[in-house]
């Protein structure tokens, strides 16, 4: 088994390179570069020639990209078009997503196992058609209708919460309840997605053999849910979790820049604008280290359930 | 700083929660009364100012002499450091750091006199070896032609202690203009890599600076004058629609420069004041003059009088914006108001067309981007309304670096933008003289050089602003521009904000004065 999970972080590894590799090709492929963006109007050819130069743009990028790669493993991930450190412009607004995403992650795997569960506790009840067709409903909300809703619901109109969140002197939320709505707003759509995932596995379940033996042995229906059933489900559940780690990170684009939430969204937008490659590949390689781990570890849940026999 | 390409940039996103939130903010349009400008109460000590301005968290810059696209990192270091000038209203180059200058007879040697007691929040004094070192030092950046332009780093010379004398290359009534926005002056010998360390001489003191916000201090003994708040905190913002919520919700004091569609949000709210700083941004038209469908002057005058002013102003600007006349540089003291203003006049325009022999059967491009607010919208409006002149007009919207690249300096029709308070001569010199490399529309009239060249050359202010109106007569004939309208700058306040600056563009930092009441 640890050879095989060697094996699997070798393969998400390598997955991850080519990803970088392809962050430098397709910024090349944009039209302007950052020596464009960051000059002024009125700089001349020669001008924009040695920003170039400074930017060190005038480099092949396969050259650029080797430069890149070979700075990660001493942590360096190089320089933003305008001379700042891509680890300060990350050093906080990593962590920042991260808790945000985290929180959001741990909300959505409460709610959407508790809803899930407890719809599949009677099946076809009115309780379960309620909450998979409110499921459906809102997973097909979008994370800014959820944000802008929020917004005006519980801090405009009610005062209840601080609308935006500002920056304390360390780089993080300046007050716990800056978090709040941006952590709701990440978190209805995946509730809604998770929920449809997990009452689905649970039916799936519930129609093994075991389970059918036990609800025939009379055991009641609440420990046949947690001992019998639940248990074949959660690599589908986990899956599904895992999954929403990645929309969760794309969600946090939008709902960072609704709530100006000082995080990795607003970094990447900004630099994508900027043709700013540095600064993309470190938000890929940080996001996507990120995101590896998890698939992993939903790999391993799997593995450990099903004995590893997949 | 100036000019730089892509400010304003973060204006553009978000619109869609803007018009929902729009929508249920009300439809009043009526200005809650505010003083938050001037007025004539008596300024208190005291309080901090919590400032939300506009910035994109991946383009922060500490360099006071680097490309500043965010407007939080401009306002933090127009707080922390001073420039040589500032801009003003009348005139609109007022002393700084530099107390006084005086120009030789041929208007090429200007001498800066540095201010009497000036000194760096460490307390070394300012000498003049500083600023030659910090205009040098912004001369070296790739931005340091065209900021300092006609000024050669070696001709920035010191004489004594408190002078600084700067040579231009060519004669320049207006030389001062040049130093009013990004000549931050720092300590003689600072290196690229302590530049954030760097003590400044301005109003306020760094306290911390931490991804792109910022906490700042009084500066007890900032020689300019008393300076009322205790502290200003500077909160970055990409999105205007997030920093108008923050100041509904009392998070902020200050929304800086927050736009017009925030403007509408907050109408109905009698505890928010709206600060209207005019003649804050151009967008005008540009028609190709060099060659093209647009390079007869008669197809350019037929366009600009099938243009609907008024309402461009109304609709694009939601009525924050006044009627222009085609004359950049609207802030401007020179700006001639006497040229007659260009109004609608749809059977000329198409009698213009027909005598030009223009291809009405074609559909035109119009190039656009949604780099700030409002830009889109003026082409999609202008399409419509020079359709009743005939003209068919179609808007294609590129991303902004693609239509930097393609489009902007090229293309046969398009819209640009200037977020400044520039004079007449500024924009000449940068979008009209024939020599200049953003000259947008190609456009090159040797009549307008030799006045152009004239006026700058021209010490007597009454000769002066003669050959600025003749000018403004050729550039309001012929140019290659169509500017409908100039947008306000708008601010929103809380209820306790005073003493505001009101000028447009890059006048926005100005701070100092602005206090709290209790």
């Amino acid at each position: 088994m640890p050879a095989l999970v060697l094996a699997q972080v070798l393969k998400r590894t390598a997955l991850l390179a080519v990803l970088l590799a392809l962050v430098f090709v397709t910024v090349e492929l944009l039209p302007g570069d950052a020596a464009d963006v960051t000059s002024e109007r009125g700089e001349s050819a020669a001008d924009l020639a040695r920003r170039r130069a400074l930017l060190g743009l005038d480099r092949p990028v396969p050259e650029r990209f080797w430069d890149w790669m070979t700075g990660l493993p001493t942590g360096d991930l190089g320089t933003s078009a305008r001379g700042e450190k891509v680890t300060d412009l990350l050093s906080s607004a990593f962590p920042n997503t991260l808790l945000l995403g985290g929180i959001a992650l741990a909300l959505t795997a409460a709610l959407s196992l508790t809803l899930g569960c407890w719809a599949a506790l009677r099946p076809g009840g009115r309780l379960d058609r309620a909450v998979s067709g409110t499921a459906t409903a809102v997973l097909a909300l979008p994370e800014f209708v959820v944000a802008v809703a929020l917004v005006l619901v519980l801090s405009l109109w009610t005062g209840w919460l601080p609308a935006v969140t500002l920056t304390g002197a360390d780089g993080s939320p300046a007050s716990w309840d800056m978090l709040v709505l941006p952590a709701l707003a990440l978190t209805v759509p995946q509730v809604g997605w998770n929920t449809r995932i997990v009452r689905a596995a649970l039916a799936d379940e519930a129609r093994a053999p075991h389970v059918e033996t036990a609800v025939l042995d009379g055991l009641p229906p609440h420990r046949v849910l947690t001992h019998h059933v639940l248990p074949g489900a959660l690599p589908t559940i986990a899956a599904g979790l895992a999954t929403s780690t990645g929309m969760l990170l794309g969600g946090a684009v939008v709902v960072e820049t609704i709530f100006n939430y000082p995080g990795v969204g607003s970094v990447l937008a900004s630099a994508v604008t900027d043709r700013d490659s540095p600064v993309i590949a470190g938000v890929t390689a940080l996001t996507g280290a990120v995101i590896t781990v998890v698939l992993l570890l939903a790999d391993l849940v799997r593995d450990l359930v099903t004995g590893g026999e997949r | 700083m100036d000019l730089t390409r892509r400010q304003l940039m973060w204006a553009g996103g978000a619109l869609g929660a803007t018009a929902l939130l729009a929508a249920c903010g009300g439809g009043s349009d009526d200005e809650p009364a505010g003083s938050a400008g001037g007025g004539s109460e008596k300024p208190r000590r005291g309080g901090t100012l919590r400032v939300g301005a506009l910035g994109r968290a991946g383009a922060v810059t500490r360099d006071p002499h680097g490309t500043q696209s965010n407007e939080s990192d401009y306002l933090v270091l127009s707080l922390v450091y001073d420039t040589l000038t500032v801009p003003g209203a009348k005139p609109n180059t007022e002393p700084r750091l530099a107390a006084s200058w005086q120009p030789s007879a041929d208007l090429r040697t200007w001498k800066f006199k540095i201010a009497q007691g000036a000194t760096f929040h460490d307390g070394s004094p300012v000498t003049a070896k500083d600023v030659v070192f910090s205009l040098k030092r912004l001369r070296a950046t790739p931005s340091g032609a065209s900021r300092l332009p006609g000024i050669q780093a070696k001709n920035i010379t010191a004489e004594g202690d408190a002078t600084v004398v700067l040579v231009s290359d060519y004669a320049n009534a207006e030389l001062p203009l040049l130093t009013r926005l990004t000549t931050f002056v720092i300590p003689d010998g600072t290196t690229d890599k302590d530049i954030a360390k760097a003590p400044g001489t301005g109003p306020f003191k760094l306290d911390w600076y931490r991804s792109g916000n910022a906490r700042l201090v009084r500066n007890e003994k900032w020689y300019g004058g008393d300076v009322h708040l205790d502290a200003i905190e500077v909160k970055i913002f990409e999105n205007p629609q997030a920093m108008a919520n923050a100041l509904l919700a009392g998070q902020i004091d200050l929304a800086s420069n927050v736009g017009a569609i925030a403007a509408r949000t907050a109408a109905s709210r009698k505890d928010v004041q709206t600060v209207r700083r005019p003649n804050d941004m151009a967008m005008p038209i540009v028609m190709r003059t060099a060659g093209g469908p647009f390079a007869d002057p008669r197809v350019r005058e037929a366009l600009r009088l099938a243009v609907d002013r008024e309402a461009m102003v109304k609709q694009v600007l939601s009525g924050y914006g006044t009627v222009a006349n085609d004359i950049l540089g609207t802030g401007d003291p020179a700006y001639d108001r006497s040229v007659p203003q260009r109004t609608r006049d749809l059977a000329r325009a198409k009698k213009l067309l027909s005598e030009a022999g223009f291809d009405t059967s074609k559909t035109y491009e119009l190039r656009t981007t949604e780099d700030i607010s409002g830009l889109a919208e003026s082409a999609t409006l202008f399409a419509t309304q020079v359709r009743e002149a005939g003209v068919k007009v179609k808007v294609v919207k590129q991303e902004s670096a693609t239509f930097w690249d393609k489009t902007w300096l090229k293309g046969d029709l398009y819209t640009t933008y200037w977020g400044t308070n520039d004079s007449v001569v500024f924009f000449a010199s940068k979008t009209m003289v024939s020599s200049s490399a953003t000259n947008e529309a190609g456009w090159k009239s040797t009549e307008f050089d030799t006045a152009y060249q004239k006026a700058i050359g021209t010490a007597d202010e009454a000769r002066r602003a003669q050959l600025l109106k003749k000018l403004q007569q050729i550039e309001y004939e012929g140019s290659g521009y169509l500017l409908w309208g100039m947008a306000d700058g708008i601010d929103l306040a809380g209820p306790k904000v005073r003493g505001l600056p009101t000028l447009p563009g890059y006048g926005r930092v100005q701070l100092e004065g602005a206090w709290l009441t209790s």
